[in-house]
């Protein structure tokens, strides 16, 4: 794809390689964003020029990678407008940080936790391990017929819920869910709100301060960061709540055979050396997306969403999920009736397309949805509409071939 | 002709085609090769844990030497079987058990061979050497 039609995709050093013989088209970003060079050049430069590690010594290097592992935590609360910016493995560590932390020392048996039917595994499982550890109460807000939270069944099924834990933009049909409407029903019953927004920080200038909603989990591999680290937003009175649930270095205060103080600030719940280097590059990532027009992408890669969604179902035997309403996110998830969704993925690839199969980490959605798995191609900053022809005619012809 | 030199033809038939399209097109050939479970036989017994696809599969000792029967909705995966089948079917558990999923790589029909949940070729590769080791 010549550059200079698309200047953006010259940061992308990996958009030039080759798959199967084809120029890649990498439409599997709801799994994870590619990374520009930039991101990339910050973590090589941080490793070759001054890696240390933070907080402990005061040695010239160690006081310069404090510094930029600590400037990728301004950088994120300053995005995300949050005081609280725990660093995380990503999404699931911090969701998991939330049930420990959080959840553990604070509801009791009897309470329950609202989840949706929505939720990626990451957002149900933590709470299962919960539920089992302290006798917490789940329960679910059904996916209505037409793919949406059922909103009625959520405001009838909030009778002693403590928590409400919902993923604010599916990872397999696109859809956002109604935060705003949620959070104030939420709030109404006095429940803290959790927020999976693995998939929405990628598209959404997500404004925590404004949300009124205690947790926020994400991970920078989903906004054209590295892999292997992520965040908890947590609002000041929650921080406050929530006892630290790894211990080890960094975290502590001071440490005597007899017992331990902890730090007061997010260090306490980042025990062990942290990912510098990752932090490194989240920061270098954020740098390069805040150059970018996000809300005018969103509606570039949306339209792109809705016209592949259009085309796909004028092919016999295909069936095309979610709506790609405004604010969805440009996610198409499909299945065909002759061609297995493995088959699809495979063929696909053999033409250099890579799109994601299988269940996204949504079983009990798929069940819903009355299918094992689907197909999904997730579009981002740096694909065409180009490269979705490409994938469009691609599939006409896989489906003539082998349907 | 010895065990290794059909799987060495299967091998040179697979890479010995440049488009990756049509390696895939002759993997789900391979689908017919396969001895195939009804329906009905398909069980969480012998379902393939870990694979994308419904998959199922079985290894039956037959006078001492190793015999497979399987089926999947996938036709790669059934034609992944299929080569499994050609390779395995009719011979001494003592080949199978030396065999390793390299081939796969060597044929050009697969990029992968770490057991994950996307794998469903090792996961069966692996359940077919477990079950030779218990049944002979």
């Amino acid at each position: 794809m010549p550059g200079d039609l698309m200047p953006i995709r010259d940061d992308f050093p990996i958009l030039q390689r080759e798959v199967n013989g084809r120029s890649l088209i990498y439409f599997d970003n709801a799994a994870t964003t590619q990374k520009p060079k930039v991101v990339i050049d910050a973590m090589t430069d941080y490793y070759q020029s001054m890696n240390a590690n933070v907080h402990r010594a005061v040695h010239t290097l160690a006081g310069e990678s404090t510094e930029a592992y600590e400037s990728c935590r301004s950088n994120l609360r300053e995005w995300f407008s949050a005081e609280k910016v725990i660093f995380t493995s990503g999404t699931t560590e911090a969701i998991n940080l939330a049930a420990h932390a959080w959840g553990k020392h604070n509801l009791n048996r009897g309470d329950v936790i609202l989840l949706t039917e929505m939720e990626h595994h990451s957002d149900i499982v933590p709470w299962q391990m919960l539920s089992r550890e302290i006798g917490v109460e789940l329960r679910y807000v059904p996916v209505a017929e037409d793919h949406t939270l059922d909103m009625e069944l959520l405001k009838a099924s909030m009778e002693d819920v403590k928590l409400v834990c919902f993923v604010h933009t599916s990872n397999v049909l696109g859809a956002r869910n109604p935060v705003e409407e949620i959070v104030g029903i939420s709030k109404k019953h006095g429940a803290k709100v959790l927020i999976d927004a693995a998939q929405a920080v990628p598209h959404d200038r997500i404004d925590f301060a404004s949300m009124n909603i205690d947790f926020l989990a994400c991970s920078a591999h989903k906004m054209c960061g590295p892999t292997g680290i992520g965040c908890l937003l947590v609002s000041p009175e929650t921080f406050l709540e929530m006892e630290p649930f790894m211990g080890g270095g960094d975290m502590i205060e001071t440490v005597t055979l007899e017992g331990s103080t902890y730090q007061k600030n997010e260090h306490k719940f980042e025990a062990g050396t942290p990912k510098i280097a990752e932090a490194v590059g989240w920061d270098a990532a954020i740098n390069w997306l805040s150059k970018i027009d996000l809300q005018s992408e969103h509606e570039r890669l949306l339209e792109m969403a809705r016209y592949t969604a259009n085309r796909l179902r004028s092919i016999p035997g295909m069936t095309v999920f979610g709506q790609h309403a405004d604010g969805d996110s440009a996610v198409v998830s499909f299945i065909h009736d002759k061609v297995h969704p493995e088959d699809m993925a495979r063929l696909l690839d053999a033409r250099g397309i890579a799109l994601r199969t299988g269940h996204h980490c949504a079983q009990p959605l798929m069940e819903k949805l009355g299918v094992s798995g689907t197909l999904r191609a997730s579009f981002y900053l740096y694909n065409t509409q180009e490269e979705v022809e490409t994938m469009l005619s691609t599939i006409e012809n896989i489906v003539e071939r082998f349907s | 002709m010895s065990d290794t030199s059909s799987l060495q033809e299967l091998i040179e038939e697979f890479s010995e085609i440049d488009d990756a399209m049509e390696r895939l097109e002759l993997l789900m050939d391979f689908a017919d090769e396969v001895d195939e479970l009804t329906l009905d036989e398909w069980s969480d017994e012998n379902l393939v844990r870990g694979c994308q696809s419904q998959a199922h599969i079985v290894v039956e000792n037959r006078d001492g030497l190793v015999y497979t029967r399987a089926a999947a909705d996938a036709k790669i995966v059934q034609g992944l079987m299929g080569v499994l089948s050609v390779v395995m079917n009719g011979k001494s558990p003592s080949f199978v058990l030396s065999l390793t999923p390299q081939f796969a790589i060597d044929m050009g029909i697969l990029n992968s061979l770490t057991p994950s949940r996307s794998n469903g070729f090792r996961t069966m590769f692996d359940m077919i050497q477990s079950e030779v080791k218990e049944k002979f």
